[in-house]
């Protein structure tokens, strides 16, 4: 601390000089011969007077060589670069050299803070003092994997004596540019013990680090959040696994989803609304990544649950702005879930018992150290809580229910620097809720991701497969007894690569997609069904992308990501398309001519150029500005004319008469850390402009429509809003409380009324909902219970409704609204869980969790679907089907082993 | 033997849940408006007089359909030849014409309407396209269970369904308005009025018949006809039913269902008419019968599509005043089929006597229809 108050009292009072003509421009020209530098010092003392104030052994081993400078300025300039010494000037003749000494103060109180948090502290030393050389910075690479499973820690915080920050890439692996000399590096992930290497650097080197899980809730279960909340990207969130199993869950299920949609600026229409909303997005525009291949429907059981089984998830980032140029294809968000390595030392597995499903993941080495195995599989036991349901709307007690996922995951280290991932997965539906339809969908995925280390910068991961969502609708009426069919195949290449170099930090790479589309066949099943049989001609298309990007940070407090994606989009045979007569609206009675397209003959090709930038500026270590932007083009589009997303809703490519959409967004964003990053909080307003939405025509008709673009048009969209949110990180009880305020409209004004909708004027989206707010917490009782909860309020959608009605040919009709001019009542829900722990101890057989939860505390009637029925005369009335209209407990039991 | 346990945790716990699911009806804040306008006409390729009909809107509160006719309109109906008739009206918001202007194929039609306070509406010009035939109405009998909250019980239909010929014109905008007719006779002198105690027969005038003064009112006696015995009641269909495109081959419709014929002791006490208009369509016409298609279909679903403002082709021309309806022109070629008792595959009940006049009975007219047989 002295050394230091030296430093900064000498820098004040010296500070001002820089005056021409001082004894810096004395010229070394004359000096022809190599000799120490405290010499060359002594020498030019003598000769013109000047004064050198300095300590010898900082400077005694430097040489100076004739001709590298010309004057003494330079010759210090040159001799301090990169270390810590620096020089200023107590008068013209006057100069005094200082060693700052903020690099060791910080290291020195790192390890202080450490040793009294009882932290385990490692000493590593890279190179010897001997090899330092002045002016060189040193390099030092590493990689962070997990002790049991040996995956790569992606994420995880690295701080560098508090000062420098950074995190591990996609594949665990991080790079630190620094000047040489002694630092404490901490590695933090959150239920991983914390990590801190005493460090001292003199040359290039490595440092790999394994991190263990600790086997209880810590409070560390928010670190991430804390410790990113001022560094972490803006618009991103990375959800942890803990913190999904340790919410409220619905049926006793923890959810993916279901933790998304508490997260700022995201809402879902309703209850159990399948998919979620973004930034005033539509559902559509969420790319579900999972290990790297799309996900078409990501829903079980109407949409109360999600089809991933958290159990089997290693980590899940979510991007709602700023988004990197790795990704595209969708406008507003992604969601990108990575599975979980099986384990290469030994067998475990984890069993969950729920209210109506229940799962069991196995996982271990088929070859100790080489080769894994992890096997997941979840499904519902039997119908029995559908059946249990006790409505007055007698279509209801027909319904069924059923669903499953399973997966299975095989990993092989060929060596250190090459790992080959084989994922299969598989996800069915079925359920009826009324009268005599069947819906069934299912998700199908097999893909292999090679991960290697070509050397200590460069890594590459390469990505192949096949991805398969289908849905079936099934009549069983005996005079309409019939199935639709629907299914989207898509192929997927990927190759992305990720650089390490200095300050930069680079990925690059290639995406290939193939759609193929069968929009629908739809044909009798009984010999006596009135049902036609129609099949619709398949829709083939490749998307195509390359893309960079560099994020550089010029200094601690400076860092910037740019990034550009260059999507290509090619929608080509065999297919039949309309052509319709010039100038007039796209109609079928202006068809003019079919064009028929041969195999593999393009039909149309879009182009997109997708400039992404993010910048952070730390304004101070606790509180940083950050700004984003991106444009993504989206060329499959999700055709739908209900708010959310059904089974029956159609995927359209982009082709001869849609247009991609693209989206334009920019947020900016203040965070800050108050008391040692106990509370934090943030704003973040964003604008988001969405050309080429596309919405549907007054009483458009969807499915097996052979010429969709009569009843489709295209329009733009716009959004804004600010999302802000409080958290507390730290104490016995911690959350988060989250108010987002945003709008979301469309307008279509097309050159005839027919091709308007809402005669050509703004309207609300169909999920505008200004006001929403989320608060989650999470209370220690004891050291193994906890209560939580979450509270969720949302304004309700805009809706059309009748608003009179009027007689016509002797029936009555009725007169509905503009579109969406009118709302729904608001939705809001409590949910509160408490959490029995297991035993803490570290050697034990098993760990057990208990989670008993209330879903819907206090039984508010939120709507899953809006419907207006007459009453024979009169305006019809608007109803609500609440699917749960009571609190609803239950309880699940999660077994570790 | 611990998993067993965890089981029976749960299962107890399960019972504690109820889960209740319900239907409930929103209330909307909706600002007191204005009725809107109803225009409802027609001109066909048969001769006149045809009919427009003009009323104002149910109020939101409202729970009758009844109509609320506006009277003292001019109305005047244009061709694309430059010629013109007026409208007369007939009833309380019924006007028609005299005969002087006859819809013919290929030519065009509008009306205008003028209120008594001067605000003055068109509909947009419509042609008259030609249109095909009906060519064979079939009948298919069906019975189904429906399960209700207080039982089963049975449901017995004929579903009808025709073929077509689809007509020379590429327009294949066809309706097919579906009409079931059959007659019912009830009893009006047999009607009685209860007191506390005791019931006194109280004939309808309309009977024919009256009570005898004399002898304590317990004799009738016929004075005259009886003009409410026999109705003809008129089943409309609830849902237009048009042309859908991939049912059409080689110019003929095949297997179109059309509507249904519920199997009672009423609509089968004599026989059942089915009348089916084929009608061709402008596509704006299509286009207002498609939203009230849309409409009528997506009001049983619980997945309902977001339904649309059905507007029509009546725009106001000095004022804002809000105005819906369709004036259309149609080719129209009707069929006719009897369904008789005998197409029953089991013997219907004869219905109940109804000591009432026909005339209660919903939808119901004491006219005979002129195609009756």
């Amino acid at each position: 601390m002295l050394l230091r108050k030296i430093f900064w009292l000498v820098l004040l009072c010296f500070a001002s000089i820089a005056r021409a003509q001082t004894i810096l421009d004395a010229p070394l020209d004359s000096i022809t011969e190599s000799k120490p530098f405290t010499t060359l010092l002594d020498e030019i003392a003598l000769k013109s007077g000047a004064r050198f104030f300095f300590r010898k052994e900082w400077i005694q081993d430097l040489n100076y060589e004739p001709g590298q400078v010309k004057t003494l300025g330079e010759a210090l300039n040159l001799f301090f670069r990169g270390t810590d010494l620096r020089h200023f000037m107590m008068d013209p003749f006057a100069v005094v050299i200082v060693k700052d000494p903020t690099g060791e103060i910080l290291h020195e109180k790192a390890i202080q803070e450490a040793v009294r948090q009882q932290k385990k502290i490692v000493s590593y030393q890279i190179g010897q003092p001997r090899d330092f050389k002045r002016g060189q910075q040193v390099k030092v690479n590493g990689r962070v994997t997990d002790v049991k499973t040996k995956s790569p820690m992606v994420g995880t915080y690295i701080s560098v004596s508090n000062d420098q920050f950074t995190t591990t890439n996609n594949d665990g692996r991080f790079s630190l540019t620094l000047t040489p000399g002694v630092y404490a590096l901490s590695f933090s992930f959150i239920n991983y013990e914390d990590k801190i290497i005493d460090l001292s650097v003199y040359a290039n080197g490595d440092i790999n680090l394994e991190m263990e899980e600790v086997p209880i809730l810590l409070d560390e279960l928010v670190v991430r959040d804390r410790a990113e909340l001022t560094t972490q990207g803006i618009g991103f969130t990375q959800l942890t696994m803990q913190d999904v199993k340790h919410a409220p869950a619905t049926f006793g299920q923890p959810d993916i989803i279901k933790r998304v949609q508490m997260l700022p600026g995201v809402t879902t229409v309703g209850e159990a609304a399948l998919g979620f909303n973004v930034r005033g997005g539509s559902v559509d525009q969420n790319l579900i990544l999972h290990d790297g291949m799309p996900i078409f429907n990501s829903a079980h059981a109407f949409g109360f649950l999600s089809s991933f089984n958290p159990e089997s998830v290693r980590d899940v980032s979510f991007y709602r702005g700023g988004i990197p140029a790795m990704y595209g294809g969708r406008a507003s968000s992604v969601l990108d879930i990575s599975t979980k390595d099986g384990s290469y030392e030994k067998w475990s597995g984890n069993a969950g018992i729920g209210m109506i499903t229940s799962n069991l993941l196995l996982d271990g080495p088929i070859q100790k150290d080489k080769t894994s195995m992890m096997v997941s599989v979840r499904s519902t036991y039997s119908n029995w809580l559908v059946h249990s349901v006790k409505t007055d709307y007698a279509d209801l007690s027909k319904s069924n229910v059923s669903f499953y996922d399973a997966m299975l995951k095989l990993t092989h280290k060929f060596s250190d620097r090459t790992k080959v991932a084989f994922t299969g997965y598989s996800s069915q539906d079925s359920f009826r809720l009324t009268g005599d339809t069947t819906y069934q969908w299912s998700n199908a995925q097999a893909s292999v991701t090679v991960d290697h280390q070509f050397n200590s910068s460069l890594a590459g991961q390469f990505v192949g497969g096949v991805s398969s969502y289908g849905y079936q609708i099934k009549d069983s009426d005996s005079l309409t007894q019939s199935q639709l069919s629907y299914r989207i195949t898509s192929s997927v290449l990927k190759a992305g690569f990720h650089y390490l170099k200095d300050r930069h930090k680079i990925n690059f790479g290639w995406q290939l997609m193939h759609y193929q589309f069968d929009p629908g066949t739809f044909k009798p099943t009984s010999p006596i069904s009135n049902a036609k049989y129609v099949s619709m001609d398949k829709q083939y298309s490749i998307e195509n992308a390359f893309y960079v990007s560099d994020a550089y940070s010029f200094n601690e407090k400076f860092l910037i990501e740019g990034g550009l994606r260059i999507p290509t989009f090619i929608s080509f045979g065999p297919a039949s398309v309309y052509k319709y007569k010039a100038g007039l609206p796209l109609d079928v009675l202006n068809i003019q001519d079919t064009v028929r397209y041969k195999t593999g003959q393009p039909i149309k090709t879009y182009f997109g150029i997708e400039p992404r930038l993010s910048f952070r500026w730390m304004i101070d270590p606790n509180s940083s500005i950050k700004i984003g932007y991106n444009r993504i083009y989206q060329f499959l589009h999700l055709i739908s004319n209900t708010t959310a997303v059904t089974p029956t809703d159609i995927w359209q490519p982009s082709g001869y008469y849609f247009k991609p959409q693209h989206a334009d967004q920019i947020s900016i964003g203040y965070f800050r850390d108050f008391r040692e990053k106990k509370y934090g909080i943030s704003a973040e307003p964003f604008y988001k402009s969405i050309k080429n939405i596309l919405d549907f025509k007054d009483a458009a008709q969807l499915i097996l429509n052979r010429h969709l673009e009569t009843d489709l048009l295209q329009g733009k969209g716009w959004s804004y809003g600010i999302e802000t949110s409080i958290s507390k990180n730290t104490g016995r009880i911690t959350g988060s409380l989250n108010y987002t305020f945003s709008r979301s409209f469309r307008q279509v004004a097309g050159p005839t009324a027919s091709e308007s909708i809402n005669n050509g004027n703004p309207y609300p989206a169909s999920f505008d909902q200004p006001h929403i707010m989320n608060l989650t917490w999470r209370y220690k009782i004891t050291r193994r219970y906890y209560f939580t909860g979450n509270f969720t309020y949302h304004t309700g959608r805009p809706v059309t409704i009748p608003v009179s009605a009027f007689a016509f040919e002797n029936t009555t009709i009725a007169y509905f609204s503009g579109r969406n001019q009118y709302r729904i009542p608001d939705y809001h829900r409590l949910d509160i869980a408490v959490v029995f722990e297991g035993n803490h101890r570290r050697k034990k057989r098993g760990e057990g969790i208990w989670i008993l939860s209330i879903y819907n505390v206090y039984g508010r009637k939120n709507p899953y679907s809006i419907f207006f029925k007459g009453t024979g005369s009169g305006v019809p009335q608007a109803y609500q089907l609440s699917i749960l209209g009571s609190a609803l407990p239950s309880i699940s039991y999660n077994f570790r082993f | 033997m611990k998993g067993r346990k965890i089981f029976s945790v749960i299962k107890k716990i399960s019972m504690l849940v109820l889960v209740t699911a319900c239907v409930d009806k929103i209330d909307f804040d909706i600002p007191n408006t204005d009725p809107l306008i109803v225009v409802e006409g027609m001109i066909t390729s048969d001769p006149g007089p045809y009919t427009v009909r003009v009323s104002r809107s149910i109020g939101f509160d409202s729970d009758s359909s009844f109509r609320d006719p506006i009277e003292a309109m001019k109305i005047k109906l244009f061709d694309d030849q430059g010629n013109q008739e007026d409208f007369t009206e007939t009833k309380p918001g019924v006007y028609s014409t005299g005969g002087a202007i006859a819809g013919a194929v290929g030519h065009s039609y509008h009306i205008r309407l003028e209120t008594s306070d001067g605000k003055i509406f068109e509909s947009q010009p419509d042609t008259l396209h030609a249109v095909g035939e009906v060519t064979n109405v079939k009948h298919a009998y069906q019975h189904e269970v429906l399960h209700k909250n207080y039982g089963d019980i049975d449901n017995n239909f004929f579903n009808i369904s025709i073929d077509a010929d689809a007509g020379t014109e590429s327009n294949n905008y066809v309706r097919w308005k579906f009409t079931g007719i059959y007659k019912m006779v009830t009893r009006p002198e047999l009607h009685e009025t209860f007191l506390t105690a005791s019931s006194y027969k109280t004939p309808l005038p309309c009977s024919g018949w009256e009570v005898l003064p004399a002898l304590g009112g317990g004799l009738l006696s016929q004075f005259g006809e009886c003009t409410c015995c026999v109705c003809w009641i008129y089943d409309y269909e609830s849902t237009p039913h048009l042309s859908d495109e991939q049912l059409v081959v080689n110019h003929a419709f095949k297997d179109v269902p059309v509507g249904t014929v519920s199997i009672n002791s009423y609509t089968f006490s004599d026989k059942y008419l089915i009348r089916i208009d084929q009608m061709s369509l402008s596509k704006s016409a299509f286009r207002f019968f498609n939203l009230l298609r849309a409409q009528r279909e997506g009001a049983s679903s619980l997945f309902q599509p977001p339904s649309a403002q059905i507007t029509g082709n009546i725009t106001p021309i000095n004022s804002n005043e809000k105005v819906v309806g369709l004036f259309w022109a149609s080719s129209v070629n009707t069929k006719l089929t009897y369904l008789l008792p005998s197409d029953i595959p089991y013997l219907v009940p004869p219905p109940e006597e109804i000591d009432d006049t026909c005339r209660v009975l919903h939808n119901s007219t004491t006219e005979q229809p002129s195609f009756w047989q």
